[in-house]
């Protein structure tokens, strides 16, 4: 599809996968049709997202392409447009529009793209250890223990509206880390996309590379804590 | 999805919640994360002549993550170290019911059990080495 994605065996088993017509068994040449028989193909399990997209994969990406190639292939794998065809037809048209729902809404995101980048890059998310952030979790627990205070106080004593002010401005805190979190994150993204545009296979650009998935896991998982935490919040005090 | 009668008693009545001061003699604490869902988990043991003699657990998450390590600490009480290395997260499945994907909070509560039972390990090592 295109040459960034020529190394990565994914990629390989997609082709190889793909490489026959599951109709006419010619050789596949079209993307999602053959060229012969015009019948749909189905997207393979294995391909993944960004390949499904036409999109390199980069943290960064065009949206108005991954909207419009969305929008174009919806049409061409609408089940409407399959309802007198075989029924092989139909499920593939049906399966093709479930996994290309998903893998719309993910990469549309740039915080489930990157974790589905991630997941890509680095297998499963334990692949990439990070020490538990003991600090920020005595924190979470430690609020925990002042919202559940606060759901237990009759809320217009004067205790449970001091309690109410202290969560309040923890809310704003931890707001305003989110945020940071993802400005950092944004850093990385743009650092990550600029050594795979790089392409070097030297020590340093893999050692920049664990570096930078490290960085991006702790991250993408602090962030998702501080995220519970503030809905709990969000939730107890509106 | 319904919560099996099990985790609802372990939700409502939580066993053994609360915390041990983690630089006291003879304690262990674990404290672990799930990245994926953002539960957090701290279980903390206190150990006297290789017993565990008292558990404690403070967890922000699902009903089936507070059960796990509910049930855990309940679980870990009167069992000797190298019997609490022995509990599986399989264990807490199968007493609570849990459904497949509630599985990784098992898992976590395991997680919680193995990290509270090192860090007391590596305490203890410490404490026997400055003697």
């Amino acid at each position: 599809m295109d040459h960034h994605h020529a190394h990565s065996t994914g990629s390989r088993d997609l082709r190889m996968a793909r490489s026959m017509c599951w109709h006419c068994q010619s050789e596949m040449a079209g993307e999602y049709f053959c060229e012969r028989c015009v019948k749909v193909q189905p997207v393979s399990k294995d391909t993944d997202y960004f390949i499904c997209f036409g999109l390199p994969r980069r943290l960064t990406i065009d949206q108005n392409k991954l909207e419009a190639k969305f929008y174009e292939l919806s049409r061409a794998f609408h089940p409407d447009f399959y309802q007198n065809k075989s029924d092989a037809e139909q499920a593939i048209s049906l399966g093709n529009s479930a996994t290309l729902n998903t893998a719309y809404r993910t990469l549309r995101d740039p915080i489930q793209r990157a974790e589905y980048l991630l997941d890509l890059e680095a297998g499963s998310v334990k692949e990439i250890r990070t020490s538990p952030p003991s600090d920020l979790f005595e924190e979470i627990l430690e609020l925990q223990e002042t919202v559940e205070a606060y759901r237990a106080s009759d809320r217009d004593s004067e205790t449970g509206r001091e309690i109410l002010a202290q969560l309040v401005a923890e809310r704003q805190a931890l707001d305003q880390r989110k945020q940071d979190m993802e400005h950092q994150l944004e850093q990385l993204f743009t650092d990550w996309d600029t050594l795979q545009d790089r392409g070097d296979a030297t020590s340093q650009a893999r050692a920049e590379r664990d570096r930078l998935l490290k960085q991006m896991r702790e991250i993408l998982s602090n962030r998702t804590y501080v995220k519970n935490i503030v809905n709990d919040l969000a939730e107890t005090i509106e | 999805m319904a919560y099996s009668d099990k985790v609802v008693d372990h939700f409502n009545n939580p066993r053994n919640m609360g915390s041990f001061k983690k630089d006291e003699d003879g304690v262990g604490t674990g404290m672990v994360g799930a990245p994926e869902c953002g539960d957090v988990m701290k279980l903390q043991i206190k150990v006297q002549d290789d017993t565990i003699v008292d558990a404690k657990f403070k967890t922000f998450g699902c009903g089936s993550a507070i059960a796990s390590s509910s049930l855990a600490t309940e679980w870990l009480k009167g069992k000797t170290i190298e019997e609490a290395q022995k509990i599986k997260n399989t264990d807490i499945v199968q007493e609570l019911n849990l459904p497949p994907v509630k599985i990784h909070c098992s898992v976590l509560a395991e997680d919680a059990i193995k990290a509270a039972l090192s860090d007391y390990q590596k305490k203890a090592a410490k404490t026997e080495a400055a003697q």
